[in-house]
């Protein structure tokens, strides 16, 4: 179950490896965002959708599901709890011996290091142990299990060490998205927040559905976690595509039947 | 008329259940004796007949139509109704599963989900060849009991959201970008 949802799109994708991005000390903290390292080409700087996608928009944002084999070279993985790796989430060097060819030495590490049954996959119970949101919450059960579905390249509920390697990249991208529309370093996305975000990704939606996404996706009426902003925005991305299929003349309308509606929505479950 | 109850269990017997016999149950499942049944025992006390574990999203589906007050668990009143929902399921797999293998294929999907109430819409062959390749956590390609009843309830609420909108009952609806988003991104 991969899902090519952001084929077509006219966003950044997968395509960015992070240049020269500085290693960060605090590992945990939601605090400085590292700086730009999304690329130029990147929201807030640029939204990418061409004008032709009226009216509701590109979306931009992390891709999953594509094994493009990128390398984020030099990029210590800084903020989903590495249970083994100290406060500080440094690893020791000179693991990267028997690094499988297309994966990144330092996911490979953190994948080592989160495999705990050492099995050689990932399973949804090790991935919910390995990921923490800024206020140390864990990450939920449904975008686990989305994650988990979106990188299973072998199809068996789990990932193996390429999967996660591009689990790694993604997440790495949704946190920088995530600490740079953060505007008030709160380590959480309110409401607000969260409509500018989503306009600057190029999505035409109004405050009001914004505000109610927000407050459906944020736990006891509080602030939206790193866990459910990734959960959020994958599926806005994947459900906008699903429409567009059906708005070819791209005019905010959409007739469909029931077959139409039900395959559009069965498809892209995550 | 069009799109009936087709994806809700029928009930098999409306006899009142046996409260002794329910009682035994849950305190069999109630684990840690709190009153209260939680995903994990109630994944613990249900088998899909393979020998792996149950999904864990059907059992989250099950709990949350059950549990009234958002508590995170069912009490014993409401796992009477949880019991209810599952043996209704497990009896409908059993028909539709003619050779016991405890998976049912596309075929039988097919007549399972239109078997029981009277279903006016059609839905083609590609699209239970979907359900199949979504809902198939073993990759078999057939289903077994969790998975089937994690279909259901995904079709179930799926349909309900599309009748709202198609209130003159044709089988097609129009409506708005954010609409759109509103009625899908809660089932999914």
């Amino acid at each position: 179950m991969s899902f090519h949802y952001a084929q077509g799109y006219p966003g950044p994708g997968g395509g960015n490896p992070f240049p020269g991005q500085p290693p960060t000390g605090g590992a945990y903290t939601a605090g400085i965002p590292p700086g730009g390292q999304y690329g130029s080409a990147a929201p807030p700087s640029a939204p990418p959708a061409p004008p032709g996608y009226a009216p509701y928009g590109g979306a931009a944002g992390p891709s999953g599901g594509q094994y493009t084999g990128d390398q984020a070279p030099g990029a210590p993985y800084g903020g989903y709890g590495q249970p083994q790796g100290g406060p500080y989430g440094q690893q020791p060097p000179g693991l990267a011996g028997n690094v499988p060819q297309g994966v990144n030495p330092e996911a490979y590490q953190w994948f080592q290091s989160v495999d705990t049954d050492h099995s050689g996959f990932i399973s949804l119970k090790e991935l919910r142990q390995a990921l923490v949101n800024s206020n140390w919450s864990a990450f939920n059960d449904e975008t686990c299990l989305m994650m988990i579905n979106m990188f299973d390249n072998t199809k068996s509920g789990r990932m193996d060490a390429f999967g996660f390697s591009a689990l790694w990249n993604f997440l790495q991208q949704w946190r920088t998205l995530f600490q740079q529309f953060d505007r008030d370093s709160s380590g959480c996305i309110s409401g607000n927040e969260l409509h500018q975000a989503l306009s600057q990704m190029g999505y035409n939606l109004s405050a009001q559905f914004t505000r109610e996404l927000a407050a459906q996706h944020s736990p006891r009426g509080g602030s939206m976690q790193l866990d459910c902003f990734i959960q959020v925005c994958t599926q806005l991305q994947s459900m906008t595509q699903a429409f567009r299929e059906k708005d070819s003349a791209m005019t905010g309308n959409a007739r469909m039947s029931y077959e139409d509606f039900l395959s559009g929505a069965v498809a892209r479950l995550m | 008329m069009a799109y009936h109850n087709q994806y809700r269990p029928p009930h098999y017997n409306n006899a009142p259940q046996d409260q002794g016999f329910l009682w035994n149950i849950f305190q069999r499942v109630d684990k840690d004796r709190s009153g209260s049944i939680s995903d994990t025992e109630l994944q613990q006390a249900l088998s899909n007949g393979t020998w792996t574990p149950f999904n864990p999203v059907t059992v989250r589906s099950i709990i949350s139509m059950f549990d009234r007050d958002n508590k995170g668990g069912v009490n014993f009143n409401e796992f009477a109704g949880v019991w209810k929902y599952i043996t209704d399921w497990q009896n409908i797999f059993r028909t539709y599963d003619r050779d016991n293998s405890g998976f049912i294929d596309k075929n039988e999907l097919k007549q399972a989900l239109t078997g029981f109430g009277e279903q006016c819409y059609r839905l083609s062959d590609q699209f239970y060849g979907t359900l199949i390749d979504k809902f198939d956590r073993q990759r078999k390609g057939q289903v077994a009991f969790d998975d089937f009843i994690q279909c259901c309830i995904v079709l179930q609420r799926l349909t309900d959201v599309f009748r709202r909108y198609d209130t003159d009952q044709d089988g097609w609806i129009q409506v708005s970008y954010e609409q759109y988003l509103s009625m899908v991104f809660n089932v999914v």
